[in-house]
């Protein structure tokens, strides 16, 4: 392995030494990406086929996670769903949490007028809780995958950029922000160039914090018809309609998905409050 | 201290009302407006002179500044205006809903305090016994699972082995106590599971900052008694970002519930912010971001106030 990623996994060891249970998340982190990746050739049915000979099959050999109300099968729809709640997830965390990491190191920076009109602005967005805001967003934008992403992406920027914003305000009064201001380097070298990368930290913490977040939100969403569109199959979506109404008769439409977001936003925030403590102890909630 | 609060109390007035300006603006920008919704959307043929019509009777043909006015006009009478789907005043149609959302947030309040200050508690007491890991995976668990998914489980739950079934209608507390509680217990379970996860962490991560003080090992020095230091000495100082996290989940529960409601059949705020995303209802939806938002603001403000009370190093000279 070349040299200059030596820091990287003396980095790498040391946090899997001191935070197992945060290595464990990440490896199954890495294995449900995988099963999301490989979902066209591990599940065993197309998931969007309809096969009314088999409406409400229960568990068992021919399908292991059971049938939905119009016989197609849970578990390929479990596998396929894993696609849309980690797109979802890490495109929302991400472009929320770099969107509103600049524009905290931004207003950090900048200070003065547009550092107050940025932090009213966002104390106002976070007077409404994530859900409502999202709701709110994915009412404007309409529904479907692109714009329940940017709806949730949108709805993380405040609370991501006070944080961020916290961390750079620190940063501004360093000697080294000092010293490029001195020699003439331009607002957006500083910013990019010394800013940014000194806010990793809670960069990195915070995105991984909402990624969980995202998932939960992504399933709220579709659950209430205003995500992800059928037939895509995703979890929320699944947990609706049928799921409830047949609790009763054929419960594990509503088990197996609800197992799988579960099982999904442990993962995330396992390893999030790991990175979190090796990375910024200061950012513990 | 008083000026302080009177000042705090004031400021409130121009939060709102930028607030309020951004709710008016993003609801306007929602595309496809009731009136479309209502009379077209249903296949039927319509006239454009219908359309029209129905516009002006709702107010919709106004200029935009104009219907602005008439809104702002109305909100220091508490009159946000009538609904545009049903035509009955605002402030009446969020009243209903409010008691249930509100009774259903003081519910889950109640359930999530009482199991997360003893969890909190003894978890950072004994900090990495089995207790201590018990507490942990029961917390962790409860932030990554989804309360409408909860929701099914208990209804599953009930079905199977009670027979019961979400009531179509609400019980008022006053009018029938029992009903009432056995309908609003188990979403406020439901929910309070995980409320009391995110209340519990916060416990535990405030003991700990605390036990590690000087007081509280001089309080171990003097040979006070456990119970006296944790209780007497060290909760009373962790309880500032406790009460913070209690105020801000408590202020999420009005309205913020969308999704668990819709699994109990609830009838509450955040059902009706659904039904009226969905109806196009701008009135409506206006009026209920409003006062999520005042929610929000008046909470901060209480739990400023109780910060005082805990500390008294605390003053806002």
């Amino acid at each position: 392995m070349p040299r200059v990623y030596r820091r990287q996994r003396i980095w790498l060891a040391r946090f899997v030494r001191r935070y197992p249970l945060g290595a464990a998340a990440g490896i199954a982190i890495l294995g449900l990406t995988a099963l999301a990746g490989l979902a066209n050739q591990l599940a065993p049915y197309d998931p969007l086929a309809n096969d009314f000979g088999t409406m409400f099959a229960a568990p068992g050999a021919r399908h292991w996670f059971g049938t939905d109300a119009f016989g197609r099968d849970v578990l390929s729809r479990v596998l396929y769903g894993a696609r849309t709640a980690l797109l979802v997830g890490f495109a929302a965390s991400l472009v929320g949490a770099t969107i509103g990491g600049i524009v905290g190191v931004a207003a950090a920076y900048f200070g003065g007028t547009t550092d107050l009109i940025i932090q009213r602005l966002a104390d106002i967005m976070i007077s409404f809780p994530i859900i409502i805001l999202a709701l709110a967003i994915v009412a404007i934008l309409g529904s479907g995958t692109f714009n329940l992403i940017a709806a949730i992406a949108l709805s993380f920027v405040p609370r991501i950029e006070l944080v961020v914003r916290a961390s750079a305000l620190s940063v501004r009064e360093t000697t080294y922000v000092e010293a490029a201001r001195a020699i003439g380097a331009r607002h957006w070298r500083i910013v990019f160039r010394h800013m940014v990368p000194n806010v990793t930290a809670p960069y990195l913490v915070m995105l991984t914090a909402f990624l969980g977040q995202a998932i939960l939100l992504e399933a709220s969403l579709s659950f209430l018809g205003l995500g992800v569109n059928e037939p895509t199959p995703a979890w929320g979506l699944m947990l609706s309609g049928a799921a409830v109404e047949f609790v009763q008769r054929a419960p594990w439409m509503a088990v197996f998905p609800g197992l799988a977001i579960t099982f999904t936003v442990l993962a995330f925030n396992v390893l999030g409050d790991s990175l979190r403590d090796a990375l910024d102890p200061r950012l513990r909630t | 201290m008083a000026r302080y609060l009177t000042h705090r109390l004031l400021l409130m007035i121009p939060t709102l009302l930028v607030v309020a300006v951004i709710i008016f603006v993003l609801v306007r920008v929602i595309p496809g407006d009731i009136v479309e919704l209502r009379l077209v959307s249903g296949g039927s043929f319509v006239t454009a002179s219908v359309i029209e019509a129905e516009r002006a009777r709702l107010g919709l043909n106004k200029p935009i500044w104009r219907q602005f006015v008439d809104w702002m006009s109305g909100l220091p009478r508490f009159d946000l205006g009538t609904s545009m789907w049903t035509a009955a005043p605002i402030a009446k149609e969020i009243a209903l809903r409010f008691q249930l959302s509100l009774q259903l947030a003081i519910m889950s309040t109640l359930i999530a305090v009482t199991l997360a200050l003893p969890l909190g508690i003894a978890a950072a007491v004994r900090r990495g016994t089995w207790v201590d890991h018990v507490v942990q995976i029961l917390s962790v668990a409860g932030l990554a699972t989804p309360s409408f998914w909860l929701g099914i489980l208990l209804l599953l739950f009930l079905l199977s082995n009670f027979h019961w079934l979400p009531p179509l209608t609400f019980t008022p507390l006053w009018v029938n106590p029992k009903a009432n509680l056995l309908q609003l217990i188990w979403p406020a379970l439901a929910v309070g599971y995980r409320y009391s996860a995110v209340t519990t962490r916060m416990t535990r991560s405030a003991m700990l900052e605390v036990l590690q003080e000087d007081y509280v090992r001089t309080a171990w020095a003097k040979g006070l008694a456990q119970r006296v230091i944790v209780i007497r000495h060290a909760l009373r100082n962790a309880m500032l970002p406790v009460v913070t996290v209690i105020g801000l989940e408590f202020a999420f529960l009005i309205g913020g519930l969308v999704v668990t409601e819709q699994v109990f059949n609830l009838n509450g705020i955040g059902k009706l912010f659904v039904d009226a995303i969905a109806r196009r209802d701008y009135t409506m939806i206006q009026g209920l971001l409003l006062l999520v938002a005042t929610v929000y603001i008046v909470v901060n403000f209480l739990i400023e106030l109780l910060y005082v009370w805990l500390d008294p190093r605390v003053s806002y000279g």
